[in-house]
């Protein structure tokens, strides 16, 4: 290793072992590895053996827990996230601008507002502009169908205190992952809605319908279009999506996204309709008639952070660099030394060293031959990465997109 | 008041789906989970130590899922499970210095923290511990604090922190809670708990006089063909939704070296059933060394796991000193 052979020139009785030199030292550790002596021949390589551009072994395993609509454990080297689903069922009556925005919403050219208007025709099929990107998700942002918290109190670092109220860390975690939920629009608001279709029948033929009349969300009944128009959303799922952060070792936010994704790709929720006698909402308990989530792509989060060479880099105020620094930079970039290193999924170690930060989601668009879609760019703390940096990072997280995509596949 | 800290839901509160088979309940009724096991069979623990490497000291602890449970997930039927298995992590941070605010303790200072995920019930749980949760850290507490030598850090607080991943079910879905019904669930949680923390407390290497493993003993009723409700009896590491009804369950923490119980937790009144029925062993002492018994056998499972920490321990700190 790079920090012992720096190490053992010194006298002996200032040795130490490489552990300990990256606890008292961690920045040269870090950049003792980053930047070997170009006599001792060795690669750049970080101090836990990865090289700057490589994410650590990833692995899932989705649908291990009992009570849940959908679960997945996703280990992402020492960072263990356990995703789990419960779908719970809000009827609109408990909404309480419900019918105030159902009302005023019938003049808005809006097609899924325009159903449950009764002066327009019903009949029209829900599912033709399904994958069409004007359909309308307002219903899971306006009554938050999507409901993420992220649990660092389970003694998964030490300084997470359990019992406590989630730290800011926790508090801006589930954030994140809300605020991405509902701009990645991931989730389709028709696989959360549970519609009534009133029967419009004969009093004779009412009682034999008690039993089957009951509609299924996404199946249209035949010539349901001259039945009547009455068709309107008696209730939503909320999907309560809560993580659990095992195990802390840097990078939670990728864990728990990609633990989002695989519990949601495991998600299936069971066949629902309005009772109408006794007002409620009843599902079906048949594995066979409950249907998993059709989620729109599969947007992979990737985290990054820029390790520089300046220990003080840290203390330095932010500030753009000026043409004799950018100046110098570029000289030793010419010369072959490295200043800056961008490093892929930092773990907890790196975390601490580095400021500058890079958030990417990107999603690969399968129709369109797999064109790379940047789903949400976060980029704060610093001012090394530029456009020409940002572009290999959006590079890396397309293979990284490749990789998740090979892993969830399997599960 | 809602929670700020955290997202909360719609306003309006949600409702817990409602299935069809539980308004009809005479089509499940077949369906009910038997114990296929012996009356003195314990399930399969599995138990393994170190996964959590930021931790001093760290345990997952998993129950064999029950015979309908994984004939359930093999061909799923109905969406909804017929039981659960205990699935739970638990992490020790320490020995650190106490805060500066606390008072001087002479001792190791021992705090416990249980708490459910939200999934981890049938019914969703909620994000702050509640009297229960409370309850089983104190149960926890007294349960390890016997077995721990805590003059050998004083000045120093022990932190022990367990997510309970899925819990069990305090009775089989379908039924109605009656007059017999308690937190059955909880006393499996509890076992669970002690026998983790217990390989926790040793991967962190924090001294112990033994290893306290925990167990479950309980007088099951169960539900017969020809005659209603059988008699009574007694059965070791019960899962509560495999029977009629529980009448009375301890759960004891165990050292076995030492033949000493470090917590005892007795629900139920077995004396009311026990009157009419020839089986004269039917006693609290016959249950409490019934939850022994079980804990033996959780021991063993914990010695296994124990040692394989130690020789991880001792490969890492020889592969240091090379």
């Amino acid at each position: 290793m790079a920090s012992s052979a720096a190490v053992s020139t010194a006298p002996p009785a200032l040795s130490l072992p490489p552990s300990q030199f990256a606890r008292l030292q961690p920045h040269a550790y870090l950049l003792a590895h980053l930047s070997p002596p170009a006599s001792s021949q060795q690669p750049s390589i970080r101090a836990n053996g990865r090289a700057p551009s490589q994410f650590r072994v990833t692995s899932t395993n989705t649908g291990s827990l009992t009570h849940t609509n959908g679960s997945s454990v996703v280990r992402l080297g020492d960072t263990t996230a356990v995703c789990g689903i419960k779908a719970e069922i809000l009827h609109t009556e408990d909404i309480a601008s419900w019918s105030v925005s159902h009302s005023s919403s019938s003049s808005t050219p809006n097609k899924r507002r325009k159903l449950t208007n009764p002066t327009e025709k019903p009949g029209e099929d829900r599912q033709d502009g399904s994958d069409e990107v004007e359909d309308d998700d307002s219903y899971i942002e306006d009554f938050s169908l999507l409901v993420p918290n992220l649990s660092l109190s389970t003694g998964c670092a030490p300084g997470f205190i359990p019992g406590a109220p989630p730290s800011a860390l926790a508090q801006s975690l589930s954030h994140r992952v809300l605020s991405l939920l509902h701009s990645s629009r991931l989730v389709r608001s028709e696989d959360l809605e549970i519609w009534y279709q009133r029967p419009n029948l004969g009093p004779e033929e009412l009682e034999r319908h008690n039993e089957d009349e009951q509609m299924d969300v996404d199946v249209e009944q035949d010539g349901s279009g001259s039945v009547g128009e009455t068709r309107e959303i008696k209730a939503f799922w909320v999907l309560y999506i809560d993580i659990m952060i095992i195990s802390l070792a840097g990078n939670p936010f990728d864990a728990a996204w990609t633990a989002v994704l695989a519990a949601l790709r495991d998600t299936k929720l069971p066949r629902a309709w309005w009772h109408a006698d006794n007002e409620t909402v009843i599902c079906s308990d048949l594995v066979s008639e409950a249907r998993r989530l059709s989620l729109r792509g599969l947007p992979v989060a990737s985290s990054f952070r820029v390790f520089e060479a300046d220990a003080a880099s840290g203390w330095r105020a932010v500030i753009v660099p000026d043409a004799e620094e950018e100046r110098k930079i570029a000289e030793s970039d010419r010369k072959g030394i490295q200043r800056r290193w961008v490093l892929a999924d930092p773990d907890g170690y790196e975390e601490g060293l580095a400021q500058e930060r890079v958030c990417l989601v990107i999603d690969k668009d399968q129709r369109q031959n797999g064109k790379v879609v940047i789903v949400k760019m976060e980029k704060n703390g610093g001012f090394a990465v530029d456009r020409k940096e940002l572009k290999e990072l959006v590079a890396v997280s397309a293979q990284r997109w490749e990789e998740i995509n090979k892993i969830l596949g399997q599960c | 008041m809602t929670d700020r800290r955290r997202i909360n839901g719609p306003p309006g509160g949600t409702r817990p789906p409602v299935f069809a088979s539980s308004i009809k309940p005479t089509t499940v009724a077949a369906e009910r989970p038997q114990r296929q096991r012996q009356p003195n069979e314990l399930r399969k623990i599995f138990l393994k130590t170190g996964l959590i490497p930021s931790a001093s000291g760290s345990s997952y602890l998993e129950f064999e899922p029950s015979a309908s449970l994984s004939a359930a997930r093999a061909s799923p039927q109905s969406v909804i499970p017929p039981s659960s298995s205990l699935k739970l992590a638990c992490t020790v941070h320490g020995p650190k210095p106490l805060a500066r605010s606390a008072t001087f303790s002479p001792n190791l200072v021992l705090t416990t923290h249980v708490k459910y995920a939200p999934f981890a019930a049938r019914q969703r749980k909620g994000h702050i511990r509640d009297a229960s949760e409370r309850d089983l850290g104190v149960h926890l507490e007294t349960a390890l604090r016997g077995a721990i030598v805590a003059e050998r850090w004083p000045k120093s607080g022990l932190d022990i922190t367990i997510t309970v991943l899925e819990a069990e079910d305090d009775r089989w879905w379908a039924d109605a809670p009656d007059s017999h019904d308690a937190a059955w669930g909880m006393m499996n949680v509890l076992a669970g708990c002690i026998t983790a923390a217990s390989a926790a407390i040793a991967d962190a290497r924090i001294d112990c006089l033994d290893l306290v493993a925990g167990g479950v003993a309980a007088v099951v009723a169960d539900e017969t063909a020809e005659r209603g409700v059988s008699a009574p009896r007694l059965m070791l590491d019960t899962d509560p939704a495999d029977h009629r009804s529980t009448l009375s369950a301890c759960v004891v923490a165990y050292m076995p070296a030492r033949d000493e119980i470090t917590e005892l937790w007795l629900k139920g009144d077995i004396s009311k059933a026990s009157v009419g029925i020839d089986d004269k062993n039917l006693t609290h002492e016959a249950l409490i060394d019934g939850a022994v018994d079980a804990a033996r056998g959780a021991h063993s499972v914990l010695a296994e796991a124990v040692r394989e920490s130690a020789e991880r321990f001792a490969g890492l700190s020889s592969g240091k000193s090379t």
